[in-house]
């Protein structure tokens, strides 16, 4: 085992964490991910009993979840395997595809609202262009929030998580803290129809 | 204060406020203009260019005249319509454009001066002599016309933006856009209904009207009340649609708290983006002034808008007023006016039907104003009438001159409104955006029961296409109301009469364009810049068109018309970028070892949206000079560590992944052995070279690349496209690495020591891990890493990646465990330096215009396999540029070498036909002791030796320059080699 000391992507040694009137942000560096591509010829791969989404999906499993990238490609999360060689196993759970380690190449942040959808759908319609009413749990798509390029996937109906370039992790804080305080603040205007 | 009886005011309050300084008194409910209405006060501001007492013409958005200063400090904000500035306690304004006071404008001599500053004056005068232009004409004129003043500081409010999505966004709240909302509200559609006045209802809080025997006011707070109810509807006021963009998106304004004091913790002003399926215009429609002599005084105001200040906020400039109209709509005033005790002193009906009195007031038919009396405000008015000239005292006019539908949001994707002769205006043509139904005054219905049931079966239609069912709501019946417009626009005479307020645009100079032929459209508008205000000609467009066509005897839609663009009213640079200063300005990107960095005390540099550490400075080191020179020595003579992260890395794997690198790559890719790397160039689609980099070969299906700093999206996203679009038939899967890897440069030739130090019992000798190798392996412990031998500076180098998670720990160890070495961090400045020295391209070569020939690597392009720009890289043009890349040193030791610098042969003439070539790159290289460079020089390989002449004529300067190799250091690559 490495002695050396592994930071976050917000450069610190413990994740970082914000509250907010009814919002959670936490960073979630221990979210290993990999991405998985068909090779072709090659059969639908189940990685982990998981049944691969559609494009615009989100699945999650026993521990593990995937959301579609591309054509034929997704990428798998696996909670709290960072420091694992996460990416070894997926290959090893689907040999005839192509896998590449991605944990290290993504700032996870999980935003989880204490007061049902309201707020989560408020923040959301602050950063990205998504239609709320039809961004639904189990919903993931790849937008522009602040011009870096992110994943947003709704977990549930209180809880989406945005992945943004790891080196993109300061700017994407700040925009995500940012909208989270104005939530705050206009907490008591209309919702989004 | 002084109020007539009723209006829309909260009477049970006060709210102070100051205007130029004096103290006054208004209510919740009101505008800054009718408070100040309400208080006697009808001069507001100055005219443009000639410093005219103006007063409110409007009560809305489309106002001219009152602009003001608002706020004081930092907030001031200049420019600002009155009548759209919502009263709040401790309001603070001032009027603009004028010295010392409102008053007394010494710059009202322009008035005087008149006749030297009609249309196309700046085009005739101020010609000679021609440099005083730019230094004395142009200032001048700027100081003496203008608007308000900046407050030169920072703005210091927050502002907001956010994106909304709906079935129908309702574009006005008048009686057509309420009647649009309820109909889609009670159907399933999500609705937006959005509008730019703080209270719902538009035109049905200006008039007496009643709905079911019941105000208006009571019909309004119905719907709002059922509005708020359900939740698939957002109901948004203070909030401006200001443009039409693509795909069904609308831009809006809402303006969250410019009607406080202070914003406190709330932002100022929020930016939404709407997509919207289907749009309804309501914006209703802007009445027209009719030009006469001296129209401009403070008092001459829109009927319209006197109605409204007398309905809505129960305040009327003058005891006594008169109206002079061409239409129906200036009796609604008069009528209202009486009915409220305000002396009437006559009805000036244009038309020789007039209509009979519909009140206790005289009408003249068929009479005309002819001028008008009064300094600082309007004392009395001129009117003709058969043959006679009759003075009627009056403190206001109000002026009908017809009313124009609001169609500018139709305009935006270049939609061309249609000229209705009966209504006498332009109405929404059928180019205009996809998805956008207008609808009540906006349309063309002018009557309170036509705008309810437009709005209400445009809402029905425009669901109907997304096959949503929506029943018509039960409506109230108002009375039908007649307009009768008749084609009348302006009084003729020879004094001037004003068409644009804003830009101090008269008859007179309508005239003067037409007479020196500038009577196309836009040469009209150019040429006395009409409507080219910050109001757009809202009230000014149609009449100087209509003037025009009258002058050349064509009909209005024959003289043509302007069409609008966004924004329909001003919008506020702040609100546009969203709240992001400073360096939130635009998103960084963060090197693995930035704060490493930081704490080190580099000078970082932008490159792309990248944080890249420039150099670091040490104690004593007082020029940037210094410490790249120590950064550059210590990579040649000891060892250096540099973060290149930044590099664009891109994981390829599949069967096929060598043959798809064939094709991107003008060199041969698949022959590389696994464990090795090839340096790489790609060509774009027209044979330009676009990027280089590394290809390194990690098992027999997997490979991994890496692109320049710069160009990293742009290589991975025609990858991509290769990918699925040029060659699905290829089993290769590309995703991007960028970010995952720490990657450091680890250069200079102490360097294999440094790395044997923590490597995992890998072999680096030169047998086992030669240049050009690759391996995976482990580092610190068991740390999975990267290991690719290739070299920048020239010197026995290596890149080392480790999971980016560790790239600062690694940074640090490599600085602990080199220390004895001499080890050094050093910044893209000194990588340059050493890529210079060695003769390697960067983007000042691969800027897109340099061929690899040019760039000396033309046999890099493949004979044998085809890839993406190879064949074009042959043809003719770019195979006949003979221009080559060359070294270039001073001759004179202490000469200078500046980039961008143009090359010409010793003794030639320097013009365009006999320049040689360019300097791409510059610097001072410790290594050779002066200043050296790079450049591109026609047959510049055949040329080593000879002296040429570098000219930068932007700085005067000439330079002589020896042509050498591109390589000042190790040419033959025994370094990097060793």
């Amino acid at each position: 085992m490495t002695d050396l000391n592994a930071f976050t992507a917000l450069a610190a040694a413990q994740p970082r964490r914000a509250a907010f009137a009814a919002l959670d942000i936490r960073e979630t560096p221990e979210l290993a991910l990999a991405s998985l591509a068909r090779r072709r010829g090659s059969t639908k791969p189940a990685p982990f009993a998981l049944h691969l989404p559609e494009p615009g999906r989100w699945v999650a499993g026993q521990g593990v979840a995937a959301f579609w990238v591309s054509p034929d490609q997704w990428m798998i999360e696996a909670e709290g395997r960072a420091e694992e060689n996460f990416a070894a196993d997926l290959k090893q759970a689907s040999p005839d595809c192509t896998v590449t380690e991605q944990t290290d190449g993504w700032t996870v942040f999980e935003i989880v609202s204490r007061s049902g959808a309201a707020p989560i759908e408020a923040l959301l319609s602050k950063l990205v262009n998504i239609d709320v009413a039809n961004f639904g749990p189990g919903s993931a798509t790849r937008t522009g929030l602040e011009d870096i390029s992110c994943f947003v996937i709704r977990r549930s109906k209180t809880h989406v998580a945005v992945l943004g370039a790891r080196s993109f992790a300061g700017s994407l804080w700040h925009a995500l803290e940012t909208a989270a305080q104005r939530v705050r603040e206009n907490a008591t205007s209309s919702s989004n129809p | 204060m002084s109020r007539l009886a009723g209006g829309l005011v909260d009477r049970s309050q006060t709210l102070n406020f100051t205007f130029d300084g004096k103290r006054y008194q208004g209510h919740p409910g009101d505008t800054l203009a009718s408070a100040l209405l309400a208080n006697g006060v009808r001069m507001m501001g100055r005219s443009f260019k000639y410093h005219r007492p103006r007063g409110v013409l409007s009560a809305g958005s489309e106002e001219p005249n009152a602009l003001v200063e608002l706020r004081s400090g930092a907030r001031q904000e200049p420019n600002t319509r009155a009548t759209v500035a919502e009263l709040f306690e401790g309001l603070v304004a001032r009027s603009q454009n004028r010295w010392p006071s409102l008053g007394f404008d010494a710059l009202a001599v322009n008035d005087l001066l008149s006749p030297f500053f009609t249309a196309g004056f700046y085009y005739k005068t101020f010609m000679w002599p021609k440099a005083f232009w730019e230094k004395l004409y142009e200032p001048a004129i700027r100081k003496a016309a203008g608007l308000g003043s900046l407050s030169m500081q920072a703005d210091p409010d927050a502002y907001d933006k956010g994106f909304l999505h709906c079935d129908l966004l309702v574009i006005g709240g008048g009686p057509a856009g309420l009647a649009a909302a309820l109909t889609a509200a009670r159907s399933s559609a999500r609705v937006i209904l959005a509008d730019e006045d703080f209270r719902l209802g538009g035109r049905l809080l200006a008039e007496t009207e009643t709905l079911e025997e019941a105000p208006a006011t009571d019909w309004i707070s119905a719907l709002e009340a059922e509005f708020e109810s359900l939740p698939n509807v957002r109901v948004m006021r203070r909030t401006t649609v200001f443009g039409v963009f693509d795909h069904g998106i609308y831009g809006a304004v809402e303006r969250v708290s410019d009607h406080l004091a202070e914003p406190g913790d709330k932002v100022r002003q929020t930016l939404w983006r709407v997509t919207a399926k289907r749009a309804i215009l309501a914006a209703g429609a802007t009445e027209r002034p009719i030009a006469f002599a001296d129209n401009d005084r403070p008092g001459i105001m829109l009927a319209g808008a006197m109605r409204t200040y007398a309905n809505r906020w129960a305040a009327c400039p003058s005891k006594t007023v008169a109206v002079f109209t061409n239409n129906d709509d200036g009796h609604r005033t008069a009528r209202d006016l009486a009915a409220k005790g305000v002396h009437v002193a006559a009805v000036i009906d244009a038309r020789r039907e007039a209509i009979a009195s519909w009140g206790d007031y005289r009408v003249i038919a068929g009479g005309m104003v002819t001028g008008s009396r009064g300094r600082l405000g309007l004392t009395a008015i001129e009117v003709s009438a058969n043959g006679r000239r009759e003075w009627f005292e009056c403190g206001a006019l109000g002026v009908s001159g017809g009313w124009n539908p609001n169609v500018h949001l139709t305009s935006h994707h270049c939609g061309r409104p249609v000229w209705n002769e009966t209504l006498q205006a332009f109405l929404p043509g059928a180019d205009g955006p996809a998805g956008l139904f207008a609808a009540g005054a906006a349309a063309g219905h002018f009557s309170t029961a036509q705008t309810l049931r437009s709005g209400a079966e445009a809402a029905q239609r425009a669901l109907n296409e997304l096959a949503i069912v929506a029943a018509l709501p039960i409506l109230p019946q108002p009375e039908e109301s007649g307009y009768g417009v008749a084609p009348i626009f302006h009084v003729p005479g020879k004094k001037r009469a004003w068409v644009d307020f804003q830009n101090d645009v008269t008859v007179k100079d309508i005239k003067i364009a037409h007479a020196e032929n500038m009577r196309a459209v836009e040469h009209l508008k150019r040429y006395t810049t009409l409507g080219m205000a910050t109001d757009q000609g809202k009230t000014a467009n149609v009449t100087g068109l209509a003037v025009m066509a009258e002058l050349t005897g064509k009909s209005i839609p024959e003289t043509g018309t302007t069409i609008f663009r966004p924004p329909y009213t001003p919008v506020t640079i702040s609100v546009l970028g969203g709240g992001d200063t400073g360096p939130h300005f635009r998103p960084r990107r963060l090197t693995p070892t930035h704060c490493w960095a930081e704490a080190q005390g580099a000078v970082f540099v932008e490159t792309g949206q990248w944080m890249r550490a420039e150099y670091f400075p040490r104690q004593g080191e007082t020029h940037w000079r210094q410490s790249v020179d120590r950064e550059t020595k210590a990579v040649r003579s000891a060892v250096g560590l540099c973060d290149v992260s930044t590099l664009g890395k891109v994981d390829v794997q599949g069967a096929d992944a060598g043959e798809f690198l064939n094709r991107l790559y003008s060199n041969v890719i698949d022959t590389l052995k696994v464990d090795r790397v090839r340096y790489g160039l790609m060509l774009r689609e027209d044979g330009f070279a676009y990027d280089d980099g590394t290809c390194a070969r990690l098992a027999e299906d997997h490979y991994v690349v890496t692109t320049t700093t710069a160009n990293a999206g742009l290589v991975y996203r025609n990858m991509e496209f290769a990918r699925q679009c040029l060659w699905p038939e290829l089993d290769a899967q590309i995703i991007s690495t960028t970010d995952a890897w720490a990657q450091i440069a680890v250069a200079g030739p102490k360097s294999r020591v440094l790395l044997d130090r923590i490597v995992d019992g890998f072999d680096l000798s030169n047998d086992a891990f030669p240049f050009m190798a690759c391996a995976e392996l482990t580092v610190c412990g068991g740390l999975r890493a990267r290991l690719f031998r290739i070299s920048f500076s020239g010197e026995l180098a290596y890149e080392l990646a480790v999971p980016a998670r560790f790239g600062q720990a690694l940074m640090e160890r490599l600085m602990e465990t080199g220390a004895d070495l001499g080890v050094m961090p050093y910044g893209v400045e000194a990588l340059s330096v050493l890529r210079v020295e060695k003769g390697h391209v960067g983007g000042s070569e691969l800027n897109g215009q340099s061929t690899a020939a040019m760039l000396g690597l033309g046999k890099m392009v493949s004979q044998k396999k085809d890839a993406i720009g190879a064949v074009m890289s042959r043809r003719e043009g770019l195979a006949g540029d003979m221009r080559r890349l060359v070294g270039l040193q001073p001759v004179e030791r202490a000469g200078k070498v500046v980039a961008g610098s143009h090359l010409f042969t010793k003794g030639a003439p320097q013009n365009l036909d006999t320049d040689q070539g360019w300097i791409t790159s510059a610097c001072y290289s410790p290594h050779v002791g002066s200043m050296i460079g790079l450049g591109f020089l026609e047959k510049g390989d055949q040329r080593i030796g000879e002296v040429i002449v570098a000219a930068n004529p932007v700085e005067g300067e000439s330079e002589s320059l020896r042509i050498v190799p591109a390589h000042f250091v190790d040419p033959e690559g025994a370094r990097l080699r060793d």
